[in-house]
C-alpha cells in the first residue's frame, strides 16, 4: 500500500477512535474512592513491601503511603488506573497547587499533586518523618 | 531466484485493524462487559503501532540487507510453492516462540518488547503497542537459519506478517474460549490473556505467536485459571502515556543500571543480558523471585498452574 494511502488511514483511524472514546466519556479522570482503594494500588504493586496507612490527596487522585520498612511510597492515577512508586531518592517541590514529585524514573518521570496548604504540609511533615 | 514479491499485508491488514477496534468497542458498550478502553492509553497504543510501521520503513533495510547477504550466500532455494509458504510460516512460528521468549528473558530484548506490555488494558488496540525498537535487539540473527534453509527473505517477511495479523484478534477480552480443539493447537485470547498478566502466577509463560503447541512442547504453557481473574501491565506500571517514554524507557533504565560506580564489568554486563529485574545487590526482583516471593506467602499453590516445579 502506498505510503500516500497508508498514511492518511492510520491519521484519520487514530484521531477518529481518540474522538469517539473522548465522546463515549472514557477520558474521565479514575479517582481513589477511599484509603482501602489506595493501600491495595499499593500492594498490587509492591506486595512485598507492605504499606501501614494512606493518606488521600483532596482530589482523590493520589495517595501518600506509609510503609512498614519507615519508607514512604505514592500511589496516583493514570488514566483509568493507578501506578505506585517508593518515594526514596524523589525530590518534592512545592507548588501553587500542592506538590511536584519527581521520581528520576524514565517510566514515571513527575507526579503533580493537588493539595490544599494544610495537606501539603502535614504531607511535606510525613515524608519527611 | 532474487526478485520474488509478496504483498505487504500489514499494510493492507490495517483498514481492518480499525474496523474491528471499533467494533469490540460497540461489543463493549453495548454488552457492558468484555473488555475497557480509556481514550489516552488507547491513543498511546495506536501511536504505538504507527510507530512500528515507520519504524519498518526506516529501519527495515538492515535486516533485509543481512537476509539478503545470506540469500546470496546459501546454495539451497525451496523456491514458491504453497507448501514451502505454508513450511515458511511454520518454522517462522517457532522462529517467534523463541524470540519472543529471548524478550521476556534477556532484558536487552525485553526493552523492546516491554512497550507491548505496558498497557493496563487488554484490547485490540494493545496489540497494535508494538515496539520501535527492534532492530536493536539483533534478533533478525533467530531467521537466519530460515534464509539458510532456502526460504526466500521476501517469503519469511511475508509469513512474519501473517502472523503479526494472527495475533491481533487474540488481543480481547471479549472472546471467552474458542472450541476445545481450536484452543489445544491454535495461540487463543484465553492463552495471550494469560501471556499478558502480571500476576505471579502468569509470568512469564504462553509466548507462541500462532500455535501454543510450542509452549507445550517446551514446558511454558499456563492455562487461564477461572478462579484467577488475568491482572494486566507490567510488574511496576508505566506513569506515563508519552510514547516516546514508553519506546525508549527500558533502554534508558539499562544504560543507567549499568554505568552505576562501582560495579564489575560482568556485573554492568549482566544489567543487560540478564532476566529482567535482576541486579546486582537483590534491592530487586525477577520474575522467578517474584514466584518464589508468591509460594512463600501462599505454599497452597505450588506444583498448580504457573508455580510448578522445574
Amino acid at each position: 500500500m502506498p505510503l500516500s494511502v497508508l498514511i492518511p488511514i492510520v491519521v484519520i483511524g487514530i484521531a477518529g477512535i481518540a474522538v469517539i472514546l473522548h465522546l463515549l466519556g472514557l477520558t474521565a479522570p479514575r479517582r481513589l474512592s477511599d484509603t482501602a482503594e489506595a493501600l491495595a494500588a499499593w500492594a498490587r504493586e509492591f506486595p512485598e513491601t507492605p504499606a501501614l496507612a494512606a493518606r488521600l490527596s483532596a482530589d482523590q487522585r493520589a495517595a501518600l503511603i506509609e510503609l512498614a520498612d519507615g519508607e514512604t511510597g505514592l500511589v496516583w492515577c493514570i488514566g483509568a488506573d493507578t501506578v505506585a512508586r517508593p518515594l526514596m531518592g524523589a525530590d518534592v517541590i512545592d507548588t501553587e497547587a500542592g506538590l511536584d514529585f519527581h521520581l528520576h524514573d524514565m517510566a514515571a518521570p513527575h507526579v503533580s499533586v493537588a493539595l490544599s496548604a494544610d495537606e501539603r504540609i502535614r504531607w511535606k511533615e510525613f515524608i519527611l518523618a | 531466484m532474487t526478485d520474488i514479491t509478496y504483498p505487504d499485508v500489514v499494510n493492507y491488514a490495517v483498514p481492518f485493524f480499525i474496523a474491528a477496534i471499533l467494533i469490540e468497542l460497540l461489543w463493549i458498550q453495548i454488552k457492558g462487559r468484555g473488555g475497557r478502553y480509556e481514550t489516552r492509553d488507547a491513543v498511546t497504543s495506536l501511536i504505538m503501532g504507527a510507530g512500528n510501521v515507520a519504524s519498518g520503513v526506516l529501519l527495515g533495510f538492515i535486516a533485509w540487507g543481512f537476509f539478503m547477504m545470506l540469500w546470496e550466500v546459501t546454495p539451497l532455494d525451496l523456491g514458491t510453492s504453497w507448501w514451502v509458504v505454508a513450511l515458511c510460516f511454520v518454522l517462522d512460528d517457532l522462529r517467534y516462540y523463541w524470540v519472543h521468549r529471548f524478550g521476556h528473558r534477556v532484558r536487552w530484548v525485553w526493552a523492546s518488547h516491554v512497550n507491548h506490555h505496558s498497557s493496563q488494558h487488554y484490547n485490540l488496540t494493545t496489540a497494535l503497542r508494538q515496539t520501535w525498537t527492534y532492530t536493536f535487539t539483533f534478533m533478525m540473527v533467530v531467521r537466519a537459519p530460515l534464509v539458510l534453509l532456502g526460504f526466500h527473505p521476501a517469503m519469511i517477511f511475508f509469513v512474519g506478517g501473517l502472523n503479526l495479523i494472527y495475533q491481533f484478534w487474540i488481543h480481547t477480552e471479549a472472546i471467552g474460549r474458542m472450541p476445545r480443539w481450536f484452543e489445544a493447537v491454535m495461540n487463543t485470547p484465553s492463552h495471550h490473556r494469560v501471556h499478558h498478566g502480571r500476576n505471579p502466577r502468569y509470568l512469564d509463560c504462553n509466548y507462541a505467536g500462532v500455535f501454543i503447541i510450542w509452549d507445550k512442547m517446551f514446558g511454558t504453557f499456563v492455562p487461564e485459571q477461572d478462579d484467577e481473574k488475568v491482572d494486566f501491565g507490567l510488574v511496576h506500571n508505566l506513569g506515563t502515556f508519552n510514547p516516546l517514554r514508553v519506546a525508549f524507557h527500558e533502554w534508558v533504565a539499562i544504560f543507567r543500571d549499568m554505568i552505576q560506580p562501582g560495579l564489575t564489568l560482568r556485573e554492568r554486563l549482566m544489567y543487560a543480558v540478564a532476566p529482567p529485574g535482576w541486579s546486582h545487590d537483590g534491592s530487586r526482583l525477577t520474575s522467578d523471585e517474584i514466584k518464589a516471593h508468591h509460594l512463600a506467602q501462599r505454599p497452597e499453590d505450588r506444583d498448580t498452574p504457573g508455580f510448578e516445579t522445574p
